[in-house]
């Protein structure tokens, strides 16, 4: 193998990597923002889900799970709190798991969805079957573990599956509901009710 | 090089040879990562199977039009370049603008990228022929592959869940441990077996031969 020859395959290489970059970069430019619109959308429509009887929900703020951008919200019907809603990430088995979970206002979930995740399928990506979000209704802090056996009175994991119930469980939302509690008190200190008074 | 267009082979046979004689998991032995981890269900070994056989075809009707562009020394990363293309193309385009298809397939689209079967064919078959029967010999892989998952997963949901394609056909769970990787393990081996036997007993065949990978 002299110099020729090294140059020749840099050259190949390094044209059709560009190649393939350039006609990749041109999709990515086409697709992105209509990617980024439903993914907008379709967060706006889980929201109302998660409280079907709010008539408002406002942003509270930003929290930063992961390093990543994630918000909180206060949902109200006629002008009182009737809960939170949060979202969150739960480092999983092969992704981020993007949560969004509902407490009413004495911080209990009522309800939770994944936004997003990459689980393998067959296994961890049954963390987005109605059973498994059906588990977390009740809980509250306390209550918010993984547990293997039969149960109700905590999560029971996916058979199979258990570091990604883990993920959403206690990295996701049990971290989340924690970040709440400790936002409103410190909000409820700064600056008086006005943040999110407990109800 | 181009010796199986001398000998005028369809593209009929080709398929076939997809299916059944150089069946990437029961023959070839690759690609049985995803054969055991997602066939728990025959929903899941078919979504898989219809996105490889899509990705596969794909890949090899570049491979075989690019290939007097390739560098013999630099195939390889270039053919994981092709399919990571393909496989990223497919995910951002389903993304935008088939939404309800993506929040079911998309998953499957994305763990392609490391798929030995994909790299196998563009190597042993499309580098070396034209683009019609390259695009014929992923299709009868592809197919091949997807046959294949939905063979494992019947058994697997069945004594596992006792459903199939979702529907009860027994009230308990018969075998848990089918729908686990150990399941995936056994029926997998079993039914390699079933068709070493079969291949031997009426074909006079050696066997699966493949050298296995993931």
């Amino acid at each position: 193998m002299n110099f020729k020859d090294i140059l020749k395959m840099t050259f190949n290489l390094v044209a059709l990597y560009l190649a393939g970059g350039l006609l990749l970069a041109a999709v990515y430019a086409k697709t992105s923002p209509v990617i980024f619109r439903k993914n907008a959308q379709e967060k706006k429509e889980a929201l109302q889900r998660m409280m079907p009887a709010a008539d408002t929900i406002k942003k509270l703020g930003d929290w930063y799970p992961h390093d990543k951008d994630a918000e909180y919200f206060v949902a109200k019907k006629d002008g009182k709190t009737i809960g939170y809603i949060v979202q969150t990430f739960g480092k999983g088995y092969s992704s981020y798991i993007n949560i969004l979970f509902a407490v009413n206002d004495d911080f209990v979930v009522q309800r939770m969805d994944i936004l997003h995740h990459a689980e393998t399928p067959g296994l961890g990506d049954e963390i987005a079957l109605p059973y498994f979000k059906k588990r977390f209704k009740g809980k509250d802090l306390k209550h918010l573990k993984v547990v293997k056996t039969k149960t109700d009175k905590y999560v029971q994991a996916i058979t199979g599956a258990t570091i990604s119930s883990r993920a959403v469980t206690e990295d996701g939302i049990k971290k989340g509901l924690e970040f709440l509690i400790k936002a409103l008190k410190k909000g409820e200190v700064e600056h008086g009710a006005s943040a999110g008074r407990k109800g | 090089m181009e010796h199986l267009q001398e000998e005028k082979v369809s593209n009929l046979q080709l398929i076939k040879n997809g299916i059944f004689k150089e069946n990437t998991i029961f023959r070839l032995v690759i690609s049985l990562c995803p054969s055991i981890a997602v066939t728990n269900s025959v929903k899941n070994g078919f979504l898989l199977g219809v996105a490889v056989l899509f990705v596969q075809t794909m890949v090899n009707t570049t491979v075989s039009l690019l290939r007097r562009f390739i560098h013999p020394r630099m195939r390889i990363p270039i053919y994981m370049l092709i399919i990571s293309g393909w496989v990223t193309f497919v995910d951002m385009l389903m993304a935008a603008y088939a939404r309800t298809a993506y929040k079911e397939i998309g998953l499957y689209i994305q763990i392609i990228v490391a798929f030995a079967s994909i790299l196998a064919r563009a190597e042993m078959f499309a580098s070396k022929n034209k683009v019609v029967p390259s695009f014929f010999d992923g299709l009868g892989s592809g197919l091949g592959f997807l046959v294949a998952l939905l063979i494992i997963s019947f058994f697997r949901e069945l004594l596992g869940r006792g459903t199939i394609i979702g529907y009860t056909i027994v009230q308990v769970k018969p075998m848990l441990i089918m729908i686990l990787p150990t399941g995936g393990f056994l029926v997998v081996g079993l039914l390699m077996g079933f068709f070493n036997w079969i291949d031997m007993r009426f074909y006079g065949g050696k066997g699966a031969g493949g050298a296995g990978g993931h």
